[in-house]
């Protein structure tokens, strides 16, 4: 099980310094929607983007958390 | 479903959704917007209940790498999962990718 401000603090550990906002999409701690303005995903498509942030949450995603609804945006 | 089989259904089908649940009942809310916005295209699309066969969902995170599910397909290219289908709904990104894989 992961919280919101755990996997906010997570997100913000690979993207220092953007905007990490963090939602709890069904109260059961398990579907996020996470929503991170970065300039690392200039340049890059949306399934890549998505990639960055796949990897960010780590072994935490499937496991902990079973759905993610990603936003992305650069600066 | 080993990797074999999903990449020969991938590739021929224009769209395939790989999804928790069946077309008519999707279990989970993200498989669900995922087809609900196919649905508004139009478009017929092939639907992979991942829950039918134990190994389904292991071969598809290892041929998408792709961690998570729904996993839509078109053109046999992974789009993403329903965040992404729904953001290039929106941007009209699905729609040129619908055309290619329809030819029309």
């Amino acid at each position: 099980m992961i919280s919101v401000e755990g996997l906010r603090s997570l997100l913000k550990e690979h993207f220092e310094g953007d905007e990490v906002e963090v939602r709890d999409m069904t109260g059961t701690s398990d579907h996020f929607e996470v929503c991170i303005v970065s300039a690392a995903f200039e340049g890059k498509s949306l399934i890549e983007q998505h990639k960055l942030v796949h990897a960010a949450c780590g072994e935490h995603l499937t496991r902990a958390i079973h759905a993610l609804k990603i936003k992305t945006s650069t600066p | 479903m080993n990797t074999e089989q999903i990449k020969e259904i991938v590739e021929s089908h224009p769209v395939v959704v790989f999804a928790k649940g069946s077309k008519l009942q999707p279990m989970c809310g993200f498989s669900a917007h995922a087809m609900e916005i196919l649905n508004r295209t139009g478009r017929p699309y092939e639907v992979v209940n991942i829950f039918d066969e134990e190994d389904t969902r292991a071969n598809l995170v290892s041929y998408s790498s792709w961690p998570t599910t729904p996993q839509v397909f078109i053109g046999g290219e992974l789009v993403g999962g329903s965040d992404i289908v729904e953001e290039e709904f929106g941007s009209g990104t699905l729609q040129q990718r619908l055309e290619t894989a329809f030819g029309s």
